[in-house]
């Protein structure tokens, strides 16, 4: 059925292109280079599939994520392990986890399939990869390994996007950045501005996942990209940034600024919490907090903790945010999230109408991408239905898209 | 279909008589065994074949066999290399009868089917479970071990992860991990460590190996969830079985086996001994890792270079057969342990130079056995084992390795640093009773009580909190059954009761962020039943339809979590199957001399709530066993053999079996309530089982020149064929590459006997045409191989 299917489709192709290129002929208008498609956009959803057995994770590539059904029967391409997922330029790249310590660099190819390239390996799990500044050049990864039993050093590499390699790679002791006697540290986000990284990171006991310091917020302030610890800061009016594997830690505006985004939520996999949960400000080329800048969210709204976010621009953020407010019971349970735009600058939350109250994927990258003022990203229904929503940033609504038949959506890129 | 077995049960009850008592004393049979030239046979068997009851005749020949005779019964008297004799006697109650045999020599009778004396092994293979019964014996001059033999019968796949001493799954009609119990002499050995599995044993430990695919014998009192293996080691009184094997990768394997019983007195002693060594260094064909710029390098050839595995047992028994208390009373001890090299991880992109992991059991057991105890017919038996495993796993080095052996420094260890040592502590006590009414009826009753524990440590980590509280699991299985055998008909209806009590401990954390732990406990209890039948449509046709309602408890981490990662689920229930097996067997002679059997299976199961272990991906903690999966299989298993005189033999067995996914929705249960999602695989295959799988063999044994011939040549040739299979859901993504492509490995080998099976050297050659084989995921296992073998045996006292 399906390869008839397909066979069907390859002949209409085959004959509409014969019959374009005809027409060309005649009149000699549309394309000088004789390729039309390109014009195409051609979006990229990694997927993840669980069934009664395990959870395996595929790369598929679709022209409409508004429309219709994204199916992987019959097509997709599997992907090895555990699966994250980012972005830089017009390259998505394929994270593994849990065991797996490869990146897979993803491309469109000309007839608008994914082009899959494997051979970037690293030592072990990467555990944070994005673009230096937006400009599609150089990829910046982190591995921070999960317990002192796994690796005592922080690494951090480059990738150069173009040629596909790794290099600069260079370690740093978990134990110049935090008394690893008390605590380990996880990693929660990272920023580039100003010559300088700024990594967000929360202390955890490694074993039983307790977080006993949700007192202080910290932020290590490394050079770049000589990647050398110049200092930790510290600030005692939230808890620590972001939470367990979210990378939703620290974004950086236009202008340089960076904000630090806390929930020390028990859905997020805190043990306790001692602050409240808001947003600060390092201002850009600074080195300390701006003591004048707090936006307390949980004063902004019921629930109030941003779990998972984008920075989409204008100072403001495309988040994930609880609505109600939970107990230790609630631990790890990532529920009661709604859509919303939280904008920096006005220190406002604004719920976006039209897409429903959900629960999310915990511990996982927020797969969310934005384009053209929209904001694209999926949500798992009461019965399991996975959509795609896309949110009109200005309006703050959204209008439910395609249906995904999957799990859930662990990534969503543009590969042209 | 329920109405069939209600009425096959009852159709069994009916035929009980209502006369069943009042048989009190003993009828004895005696008498001496010799040869035309009245040279004794010592060592000659006699089988009172209705009540496979036996025994062998001393160095005199003289033979004394006490029991319940009253009737007339059928005498087999049999002796290796002689025709058996088949006498039929009648017995007045209490009457003493004495007969004499004289047997003669049979030029053929060693592969010749003697249809009219039955073995121990046929009457195993006739019984009315579906089960196949590997004979042993012939396989004994070519040092395999269990694993290689059982892989060549039909339903059975084990899948390793490479060569030696290798981690393997063992799948049964599509059941695998715990679903399968295991059992020596009846004992379950699931929890007697690494070093004492099917891939250990040699084949010259057994007499037979039983392989139960469905009902099981309640004697094997267990929770198995479809099917068991059975291995029966060797029962003769007087032996010595010694051999050396060598073979490709550095293989040595040396067994000794022997036993020593005095007939006049009873004291017997036995032992079973094993070797195992293998460099494993086999060639793999891999892209290794430039460990600096983390690229691929072009695929090359490269040899395992961190695989030994070298792995030792003895079992030793000592005590009385024969006496007026005991019919047997054996007081043993298991001494075993290994030590493994890890080369990968769960592919072959994780490359280990260092990470070891080995196993020490220490496993002191009691076997007593005892027929018409206390009164005529009423037979106990009793079996014990305390076993004191270690199995720890280490990873210390802090090296990184890639293929070509190159080395980068790590700062804490090859993957996780570890030094994890677990302490498994585990009583098991089994003891049947069975009562034999009257010819034809017969009860029995099976009692198995287990106490599992388990202590972690590590002092790579010792702070670990799931350290501190042991687990405990006691197991209590209580079986009842009632068997029924008329001449063409055998039938068993059983029940049993399993009772389980798990302790283990929870963290609970209070609102300040501080953890507590404290103990919890849980008890669950069950009930299973079964029944099966055979008839004898024709003296060679024989019918077989076996049904049960079984279980598979879950263990303590199961069902209590381990306190940190791992979450308590009380609601989780054992998993469940319905099995069925429809089965029919039939022998016919072409020519008196050529021989066809066909022996054809279906099986049926409808398994329901799989445990598993809910992997969210999202989290690391929180994680839970649910009872996820149900499946529905139905399977085909054909096997043919042919045999031309004691000269030729060609085998063929194919398996095909359907397992398909009926898991129509993933159920989640976290604090805030259930969640519901659809599941892409339900109504497809169930993805990472082969599912078409056979073997062909042919033997030849080169025809003795003359009668005086004592020296002998067998050549073989075996083919073994797996369907390609898929690891993933096969109808998702396109053109998928995770899958095992079909395989077809070729084997040769020779034996050659010298006086008569004294003296055995037997050739070898694995995958000769050096196929690339995989059992799992890029786990290449190894090419073309050898192996050379030499076995001195002598069946008689060796004192």
């Amino acid at each position: 059925m399906n390869i008839t299917k397909t066979i069907f489709r390859s002949m209409l192709a085959i004959s509409l292109m014969a019959f374009t290129a005809c027409s060309s002929d005649d009149d000699g208008a549309t394309d000088p280079d004789g390729n039309p498609e390109t014009s195409e956009k051609l979006y990229v959803l990694g997927l993840g599939v669980t069934t009664s057995t395990e959870t395996t994770n595929y790369l598929i590539e679709t022209d409409d994520l508004m429309s219709g059904v994204i199916s992987l029967e019959g097509q997709g391409t599997l992907q090895e392990g555990y699966r994250d997922y980012a972005q830089g330029g017009d390259t998505f790249y394929s994270i593994g986890g849990l065991g797996v310590t490869d990146v897979n660099t993803i491309t469109a190819s000309e007839d608008g399939t994914l082009n899959i390239q494997s051979g970037l390996t690293f030592d072990s799990q990467v555990d944070g990869f994005q673009d230096v500044d937006g400009n599609g050049n150089t990829m910046v990864g982190i591995s921070s390994p999960l317990s002192p039993t796994m690796g005592e050093n922080i690494k951090f590499y480059t990738v150069d996007i173009a040629s596909n390699t790794k290099n600069n790679i260079t370690n740093i002791p978990f134990s110049s950045v935090y008394d690893i006697t008390q605590d380990w540290i996880f990693h929660t986000g990272m920023q580039i501005s100003g010559g300088k990284l700024y990594q967000t990171f929360y202390p955890v006991n490694a074993t039983t996942y307790e977080t006993k310091n949700t007192d202080t917020q910290y932020v290590a302030i490394y050079s770049y990209p000589g990647f050398e610890l110049e200092k930790v800061i510290t600030d005692t009016r939230v808890g620590p940034a972001g939470a367990f594997n979210t990378r939703s830690g620290i974004f950086k505006a236009e202008n340089g600024d960076l904000y630090t985004i806390s929930n020390s939520s028990f859905t997020n996999g805190y043990s306790q919490s001692t602050k409240p949960a808001g947003i600060l400000r390092i201002p850009a080329g600074t080195s300390s907090f701006d003591p004048d800048y707090f936006f307390n969210t949980s004063e902004a709204m019921t629930g109030g903790r941003i779990a998972h976010a984008i920075y989409i621009g204008n100072n403001k953020l495309f988040a994930a945010v609880t609505v109600a407010e939970h107990t230790i019971d609630n631990r790890w349970s990532d529920a009661n999230l709604r859509l919303a735009i939280v904008d920096l600058t006005s220190q406002t939350i604004s719920l976006v109408e039209g897409a429903p109250e959900f629960t999310g994927n915990g511990g996982r990258s927020f797969a969310a991408f934005k384009e053209e003022g929209k904001v694209y990203t999926s949500i798992s229904d009461a019965n399991g239905t996975v959509n795609i929503y896309q949110t009109d940033i200005s309006t703050a609504t959204a209008v439910k898209g395609a249906t995904v038949e999957a799990s859930f959506v662990g990534g969503i890129g543009r590969l042209r | 279909m329920r109405q069939i077995i209600l009425s096959f049960i009852s159709l069994i009850f009916i035929s009980i008589p209502a006369n069943i008592f009042g048989q009190t004393d003993y009828e004895i049979l005696k008498g001496q065994i010799v040869d035309i030239y009245g040279t004794p046979l010592y060592g000659a068997n006699v089988i009172v074949i209705d009540l496979n009851q036996g025994t062998s005749a001393n160095s005199n020949g003289d033979y004394v066999l006490k029991g319940n005779f009253e009737g007339t019964y059928e005498i087999e008297y049999s002796y290796l290399g002689f025709k058996s004799i088949i006498k039929k006697i009648t017995f007045k109650k209490g009457e003493t009868q004495t007969l004499n045999i004289i047997l003669n020599e049979d030029p053929s009778a060693l592969d010749e089917i003697s249809l009219k004396s039955k073995s121990k092994i046929r009457l195993k293979r006739e019984e009315a479970y579906a089960i196949n019964v590997i004979k042993a014996e012939e396989l004994y001059n070519t040092g395999a071990n269990i694993n290689d033999v059982l892989n060549r019968t039909s339903g059975v796949r084990v899948r390793e992860n490479g060569g030696l001493g290798s981690d393997f799954t063992f799948s049964l009609n599509g059941f695998s991990g715990r679903q399968v119990k295991f059992f020596l002499d009846g004992i379950p050995i699931d929890n007697f460590g690494s070093s004492l599995t099917l891939n250990n044993f040699p084949v010259n430990l057994a007499d037979r190996i039983e392989v139960y695919k469905g009902v099981l014998p309640i004697n094997l009192g267990s929770d198995a969830l479809g099917g068991a293996v059975n291995i029966v080691t060797r029962t003769n009184p007087n032996y010595l079985d010694v051999s050396y094997g060598y073979g490709s990768f550095n293989t040595h394997r040396a067994n000794l086996n022997f036993a020593y019983t005095n007939l006049k007195n009873g004291f017997t002693a036995r032992a079973i001994t094993f070797y195992n060594y293998s460099d494993n260094n086999y060639k793999v064909k891999v892209k290794p890792i430039d460990l600096e710029t983390g690229q691929r390098m072009e695929e090359q050839e490269v040899e395992r270079f961190h695989d030994k595995y070298a792995s030792a047992t003895a079992n030793i028994e000592v005590g009385i057969t024969g006496k007026s208390y005991a019919d047997k009373l054996l007081i043993g001890f298991i001494a075993s342990g290994n030590e493994k090299d890890i080369q990968t991880g769960v592919t072959m992109d994780q490359i280990f130079g260092a990470r070891t992991a080995n196993s020490r059991a220490f496993i002191p057991t009691l076997k007593y056995s005892k027929k018409n105890i206390v009164i005529d017919g009423l037979d106990l038996s009793f079996y014990g084992a305390y076993n004191n495993v270690r199995n720890q796993f280490i990873d210390t080095t802090r090296v990184r390795y890639n293929w070509l052996q190159e080395t980068k420094p790590t700062t804490s260890a090859e993957l996780n640093r570890t030094q994890l040592v677990n302490k498994d502590r585990e009583a098991l006590v089994t003891t049947n009773l069975g009562y034999q009414i009257n010819n034809h009826h017969g009860v029995s009753l099976n009692y198995l009580v287990s106490d599992f524990n388990r202590e972690s440590s590590d002092e790579e980590d010792p702070d670990n909190i799931t350290f501190l509280f042991p687990q405990k699991l006691r197991k209590h299985i209580l079986g009842f059954a009632y068997q029924a055998k008329y001449e063409r008909f055998t039938g068993t209806a059983f029940a049993k009761a399993y009772y389980l009590q798990a302790e283990s401990f929870e963290n609970y954390t209070n609102n300040t962020g501080e953890s507590n732990y404290q103990q919890t406990n849980t008890n669950a209890n069950n009930f299973g039943y079964g029944s099966a039948a055979t008839y004898f449509i024709m003296p060679k046709l024989q019918a077989k339809i076996s049904y049960e309602h079984t279980y598979r408890l879950p263990e303590a981490s199961e069902l209590l979590g381990d306190g940190l990662y791992t979450r308590r689920n009380s609601d989780l229930t054992p998993e469940t199957s319905d099995n069925i097996n429809v089965g029919a067997k039939y022998e016919f002679n072409i020519t008196s001399n050529n021989i066809l059997a066909i022996d054809a299976n279906y099986l049926f199961r409808k398994s329901k709530d799989f445990i598993r272990l809910d992997q969210s991906q999202s989290q690391p903690v929180d994680r839970q066993y649910v009872n996820l999966g149900d499946v529905s299989t139905n399977g085909v298993e054909v096997a043919v053999n042919y045999s031309y005189k004691n000269q030729l033999k060609a085998g063929a067995n194919f398996t095909y079996q359907s397992l398909i996914d009926k898991q129509e929705f993933l159920t989640s249960t976290n604090f805030q309530g259930t969640t519901t999602s659809p599941n892409l695989n339900y109504g497809f295959r169930v993805p990472n089982i082969p599912y078409l799988y056979g073997n062909f063999n042919l033997d030849y044994t080169i025809p003795k020149k003359n009668r005086e011939d004592k020296n002998q040549l067998n050549i073989g040739y075996s083919l073994n064929y797996v369907h390609e299979y898929f690891l993933t859901p096969n109808q998702l993504g396109s053109n998928n590459q995770d899958n095992i492509p079909t395989q077809l490995s070729h084997n040769i080998g020779a034996s050659y006997e010298l006086l008569k099976g004294k003296f055995n050297i037997s050739l070898e050659l694995k995958n000769i045409s050096n196929e690339d084989l995989y059992d799992n995921y890029l786990l290449q296992k190894p090419g073309r191989s050898f192996f050379i073998n030499l076995r001195y045996f002598l069946d008689k006292s060796i004192f």
